[in-house]
């Protein structure tokens, strides 16, 4: 399999520089050799931190358990899921992956195709709840805008869905989709959906960042 | 953007109308459709090698059909 690298720029926090990045359409087992060898020890620390502070289980990092090795064996060779990943500095710091067989809920666009958003995470160290202060910044952007690209690219005209844990609420919102409000179905976490102008809205913005 | 190549489909004009309205419906390319087709059955498929069954429920009455892949 080819997979596409395109170049993209995140934000290094704490010198305000710009950092060159890879935008792979693949998680390839480069990415989960980071996963296992680089983001579970540093997950590892967080979750003890949290701990010693007495922090309930409630407040800790919902993807702490997700384990990427096993999401990607379960889709190996469909054609409905898609990995991403973004790569900087010789690590991996991003991972999402996509499923294209669902279909829109928000009443405009109800039953048209779509990309939906099953896993997005990005790697402990860049997280902004994580520790004083993230390493970079624009890694989850980034791999949202490669899903509202490949919408677009599909024929979707940008449309995208997912379902948010409570942390990332607000992150949703402020990209520009609609609440769809807590889902019964699915744990009840908030449904959240991209509408072909609001994609368009949001990668004009991505353009101009 | 992946490789991709191009093939000649011949479909009976059923089978056209159909392609036709879905890609109105579902607001997509015909090419999206029958890609999305392709996707949709090869999920299934593997789903049911595994040995799982594809049902359909009615939300109003709970009734349950078993849908059959040959």
């Amino acid at each position: 399999m080819t997979v596409d690298v395109s170049t993209i720029y995140l934000l290094d926090v704490e010198t305000g520089e710009s950092v060159e990045a890879e935008l792979r359409d693949a998680i390839e087992q480069a990415q989960l050799d980071d996963w296992q060898t680089k983001w579970q020890p540093a997950l590892l620390t967080v979750l003890q931190e949290l701990a010693r502070k007495g922090v309930p289980m409630s407040q800790w990092p919902q993807s702490w358990h997700w384990n990427w090795a096993q999401k990607t064996a379960k889709v190996q060779g469909l054609l409905a899921f898609r990995g991403f990943s973004v790569v900087a500095r010789g690590e991996t710091q991003g991972l999402a992956q996509v499923d294209l067989t669902k279909a829109s809920r928000e009443p405009s666009q109800a039953g048209k195709p779509l990309v939906y958003l099953d896993y997005l995470e990005v790697a402990p160290w860049n997280r902004p709840d994580f520790g004083p202060v993230p390493r970079l910044r624009g890694v989850g952007s980034a791999l949202i805008t490669a899903a509202v690209a490949l919408s677009d690219e599909e024929g979707f005209k940008g449309r995208l869905g997912l379902h948010s844990l409570p942390q990332a609420d607000a992150f949703y919102r402020k990209i520009g989709m609609t609440d769809l409000g807590p889902d019964p179905a699915y744990q009840n976490l908030r449904y959240f959906e991209m509408t072909v102008e609001q994609a368009r809205t949001f990668l004009e913005g991505e353009q101009d960042r | 953007m992946t490789t991709k190549r191009t093939m000649t489909l011949n479909l009976t004009d059923a089978e056209m109308r159909v392609l036709d309205e879905l890609s109105v419906r579902k607001d997509i390319t015909k090419t999206a459709v029958l890609r999305q087709a392709l996707r949709l059955y090869q999920t299934i498929d593997a789903r049911v090698e595994k040995g799982e069954k594809l049902l359909f429920e009615n939300e109003a009455t709970k009734e349950k059909a078993e849908l059959m892949l040959l």
